[in-house]
């Protein structure tokens, strides 16, 4: 047994883990500066978030150890049970009382579950296991849908509490897709989308007007204007270097995407106008700066970067800033969503930096780490893991740097949370627990 | 393996990507760009001004003359204004809508600004607030400061401390232009008096605090303090009950009483009738008082008489200054004699003025219009147009060097110099600047009647009483002054510790005082004389071509070592013998003996009981 487990940690992949702890252990001390409290000054004081945090990770760790201890084969037979408790977790948790309205979380003592943290794991598992099974073909409808079914369904569930962020992480897994043979295109034809879309809004919500020649046109009429001229453009490129055998097709794509692409302004009019509320509006308005608002929506945007920018080059120092800790508490949602701001504050450019780069380099390393696998589950799984951190990153840091709106999601092993801790620790030790046998398995 | 392999390097490059462009924008936010660095210095840095708490005024015996009271501003920030409920509001407040939309209306102009606390109710009692102060939170937008505010314990001598105002946006725009950039624009300055005059050592120094505040705007950490430095307080020279008493005794009269110790020059009261409580002028009802007192009160209390009143004539006690100097001039000895002839000009009948102590003893019209002929007319020249000249600047300048004609450099604002003509005055401006007499047009025959202090001249009732003070001091003055320490450990300043020469010599003064003595003793003035104090004085009727003439009566005592001058100005108050003259004794007694004499005691309730003018009198 003592030979067994020497093994294992003799195998476990180092880099990955020692990222995963430095993560991990910045961001309780970041939790412990951002919500210290005289009254309770030391750190495993559990009447506060940060004695609950470092608790949370002192259960994950275990949780973790235990992970390493499974067989591989056990993980991958139990991935659809796994996913089916945590599906039934989301369906039982929407009967829970709300707390801030919303039917996330069971209540148990002092501690709160968040079961739509375990969901990323668990539809994690399912889809590797689905898709590594023999014979099926991304390429084939069928498997598309089935893949679609096993994200949507824990995704509805997620968005009845309502909880739109989660359910935006979920979107991810598109990348896991095309790592896995999904066409480019799609992926680009998303790309494209989005920033069509976002274009739109942008022209919609700046209600700007362009003259031409004294004719004043509002400039969102004038962008519907420049996607027909574009696709008419494309077709006559498509005429004139497009082989005749090959030009049938390209006319079809272009025509159907030039149409979609108007689809998509007029849709994304409608919406502004329509659909949205005035806080969304106002959420995108500060967001492409059209709206420098420091009371109302712009509120917490506006006090994020205030903090982060008065971290300068090189920070206040630890325990030394003046905005967004519990004693000043400009910065809302500073120990949970926003909690980037701490550290940023604290640590200046120089620590806001590393930071950035040590998320890429944990992400980067496992995405090199499920290319070595001979097992197409683990792979899997590894790109699953990767596209979740990597969005929790991206839109968390895009949101409190005000290159998003605002969303409500965490920032991985930073944001106080001890379901998300538990949630992403599983997620890493499963895939080192995979990628240690990774020689002893064939396929 | 499988052929999408190579998507990996799309997956990190968009990963890559990503992190660039967070690199780039927390670039730009932490060390290109300032702007976020200054916002957040906006949201966390909090400058609280510390007020220094502004000096006191006591009198010379240490009585307390200006305190400090609690007072509540109420304050609205227009901005922030939602969902008040008007009536409630104004039924709490005991203001009209229209007041209260007025006031909003004010809150967020000129200096205002709609985003910034101004004043909406100024100077609430502690009671009034703390029947106010539970309600207040319910109104969003309006919020209250404490602030310390003048009380007078004793309502006396409301002309000399002066009142505090907030600063009137002149005063502020001036400061901030040319001045000293002192002031702020919710500040209070000290608009008359005392108050005004010593501005600079009561206010103190602010002092300021940099503090960190949270996100509720409370101040969590003190970054740095510069402590306020307290104004010093002023030890006046005011005898407390001596202005009581005076301000008593002139009720129901016009006119002014001024009473200097002549050895330093300090003011011991300065009277001016009628007069007002100075707690008018404290509280929140201080527009309607001040209108109510400058406007609608035929009476004009408002006015500081002693000081302002520089046009009231002086009467037969200007016929000492003619004796001195005439003296001085050798144009008279003390036994030069005249004879009283009335064609020349009227008096009443007496017995020959065989010498001056005589001619003052019975302010003899004639003789001094010999003494004034002498001065103007000297035989210097043939013509006595140009003959006329030469005297009166000579003239002129000895009756300066009483005090008289200029402008005394007293610690009291507004001061006003006074008039004793000169050559010019009559070649220029004298009946009227249109049409004056010329030069070369007027002789001592057409200004004679300055030689008794009618005619053209004008004195205030503290250049008279500064009058009292030389002759009490033999030939010397200290300016009067109103205060003797600025701070505890403090001095005076030293403009008022030089003393002030006449151009009369010493020794011309004995026979003056000696007459003065005999104008109480059985002279014009009897009703000043108190049996264990040797008094000297001098009465003076003004003539008045309107009503009644003006009462005038200057004196000192005792006769040696005097401790008290005094001028004593009725308005209306028929000839000098009777009003002046008994307040003037009543004012002397009681300074230097405290305790009224029976005799004493009856010219009180004569006093008490005269009503020469109240407040419904209309006159012109």
């Amino acid at each position: 047994m003592e030979n067994r487990a020497k093994n294992i940690i003799g195998k476990v992949d180092i880099p990955l883990l020692g990222l995963f702890l430095v993560l991990v252990f910045a961001g309780l001390l970041t939790v412990y500066s951002a919500s210290f409290s005289e009254e309770y000054p030391q750190i495993y004081s559990l009447d506060k978030a940060y004695g609950k945090q470092l608790a949370w990770i002192v259960i994950s760790l275990i949780i973790g150890v235990l992970i390493l201890t499974l067989e591989g084969s056990f993980i991958r037979n139990s991935a659809y049970i796994v996913y089916g408790v945590v599906t039934l977790m989301l369906l039982v948790v929407l009967f829970m009382p709300a707390i801030k309205g919303a039917h996330s979380w069971f209540k148990i003592g002092g501690f709160t579950i968040q079961p739509s943290e375990f969901a990323k794991f668990a539809t994690s598992l399912a889809i590797a296991h689905y898709l590594s099974t023999s014979g099926i073909k991304i390429q084939e409808a069928k498997t598309k849908v089935i893949v679609f079914f096993l994200i949507a369904v824990p995704g509805f569930f997620i968005l009845q509490q309502p909880d739109p962020g989660t359910l935006l992480v979920f979107f991810s897994f598109i990348f896991v897709m095309y790592r896995e043979g999904l066409s480019g295109n799609i992926l680009l034809g998303m790309f494209f989308a989005i920033i069509i879309g976002v274009m739109a809004i942008f022209f919609k919500a700046s209600e700007a007007n362009v003259s031409f020649f004294g004719w004043v046109f509002a400039a969102n009429y004038l962008y519907l204007f420049v996607i027909v001229i574009a696709t008419v453009l494309i077709h006559f490129g498509i005429t004139y270097l497009v082989m005749p055998r090959y030009r049938a097709k390209k006319y079809i794509i272009n025509m159907v995407s030039g149409a979609i692409a108007m689809l998509l302004v007029f849709s994304c009019n409608y919406a502004y106008d329509n659909v949205f509320k005035d806080r969304h509006r106002d959420r995108f308005e500060v967001m492409f700066g059209l709206k420098l608002d420091r009371k109302g929506v712009g509120y917490n945007s506006y006090q994020a970067l205030s903090a982060i920018g008065s971290g300068g080059p090189a920070g206040k120092g630890y325990f030394k800033g003046t905005l967004s800790n519990d004693k000043y508490k400009h910065v809302p949602e500073q120990s949970t969503d926003f909690i980037f701001c701490s550290w940023a504050e604290e640590w200046g450019f120089l620590g806001s930096f590393l930071l950035i780069i040590l998320y890429t380099a944990f992400l980067i390393r496992i995405i090199m780490i499920a290319e070595r696998q001979k097992s197409k589950f683990t792979r899997i799984f590894g790109y699953c893991t990767a596209s979740i951190l990597f969005f929790h990153y991206m839109i968390n840091i895009a949101m409190v740097i005000g290159l998003a709106p605002v969303i409500g999601i965490p920032l991985p092993f930073f944001s106080k949370g001890g379901s998300a801790i538990l949630g992403f620790s599983i997620m890493i030790f499963i895939l080192l627990r995979m990628d240690s046998e990774r020689k002893d398995v064939l396929r | 393996m499988d052929s999408f392999q190579h998507r990996r390097w799309i997956i990190i490059l968009t990963m890559l990507f990503v992190t660039v462009v967070f690199g780039v924008r927390l670039l730009y936010v932490q060390v290109l760009n300032n702007d976020w660095k200054n916002r957040a210095e906006q949201i966390t840095h909090h400058k609280v001004t510390i007020h220094p708490a502004r000096g006191l005024l006591y009198d010379r015996n240490g009585e307390l003359l200006v305190a400090v009271n609690q007072v509540y501003d109420i304050l609205v920030t227009p901005k922030d204004l939602k969902g008040i409920d008007t009536v409630e509001f104004c039924s709490l407040f005991k203001i009209s809508k229209t007041e209260f939309l007025q006031k909003i209306e004010h809150a967020s102009t000129g200096y205002n600004v709609s985003y910034k606390a101004s004043t909406f109710i100024e100077s609430m009692s502690k009671e009034e607030y703390s029947r106010v102060v539970p309600y207040l939170k319910s109104f969003n937008g309006f919020d209250s400061k404490r602030r310390t505010n003048r009380g007078y314990p004793n309502g006396v001598a409301a002309h000399v401390l002066g009142y505090v105002r907030k600063i009137s946006a002149e005063q502020y725009s001036k400061d901030q232009k040319v001045g000293e950039k002192y002031y702020n624009q919710n500040d209070y300055v000290g608009v008359t008096g005392l108050e005004k005059v010593y501005e600079k050592e009561l206010r103190g120094e602010r002092g300021s605090a940099f503090f960190l505040r949270d996100y509720a705007g409370n101040d969590k950490t003190n970054l740095e303090e510069n402590y306020a430095i307290s104004g010093n307080n002023l030890y006046t020279s005011i005898d407390l009950k001596l202005q009581s008493y005076g301000e008593r005794l002139m009720k129901n009269k016009l006119g002014s009483i001024v009473a200097i110790e002549p050895s330093t020059g300090e003011i011991l009261s300065l009277i001016s009738a009628p007069s007002f409580d100075p707690n008018k002028l404290s509280g929140r009802e201080f527009s309607e008082n001040y209108k109510e007192l400058l406007n609608n009160d035929t009476l004009k209390p408002i006015i500081n008489r002693p000081i302002y009143n520089a046009n009231y004539r002086p009467g037969s006690i200007f016929k000492l200054v003619q004796a001195l100097i005439a003296m001085q001039e050798g144009v008279i000895t003390e036994n030069t004699g005249f004879v009283c002839n009335k064609a020349l000009i009227n008096c009443h009948n007496h017995e020959p003025p065989s010498n001056v102590q005589i001619a003052i003893k019975h302010s003899c019209n004639p003789y001094f219009y010999h003494v004034y002929k002498r001065l103007i007319q000297r035989g210097e020249e043939k013509s006595i147009f140009k003959d006329s000249r030469i005297g009166i600047e000579k003239w002129n300048a000895s009756v300066k060097s009483f005090g008289l004609g200029i402008k005394l450099n007293t610690d009291i604002p507004g001061v006003k110099p006074g008039r004793i003509p000169d050559a010019n005055y009559y070649d220029n401006e004298f009946p009227s600047k249109t049409n004056p007499y010329g030069k070369h047009r007027w002789a001592f025959s057409t200004i004679y009647s300055n030689s008794i202090g009618e005619g053209e001249i004008g004195v205030s009732p503290l250049q008279m009483a500064n009058l009292a003070a030389i002759i009490a001091n033999r030939g010397y003055y200290y300016t009067p002054h109103l205060v003797k320490k600025i701070g505890k450990d403090g001095s005076k300043r030293p403009e008022y510790l030089k003393k002030n020469y006449t151009m009369a010599a010493a020794k011309y003064f004995e026979p003056v005082v000696s007459a003065m003595e005999m104008v109480v003793e059985n002279g014009t003035a009897m009703g000043a004389q108190i049996d264990s104090i040797r008094v000297c004085g001098k009465t003076g009727t003004v003539q008045n071509k309107t009503f009644n003439d003006h009462s005038v009566f200057i004196a000192f005592a005792p006769r040696e070592n005097p401790k008290i001058a005094i001028a004593v100005y009725v308005e209306y108050g028929t000839w000098g013998g009777i009003w002046a003259a008994k307040i003037a004794s009543l004012m002397i007694e009681k300074y230097l003996v405290k305790e009224l004499s029976e005799k004493g005691k009856k010219k009180e309730k004569e006093v008490l009981d005269a009503i020469i003018l109240d407040k419904h009198s209309d006159f012109k």
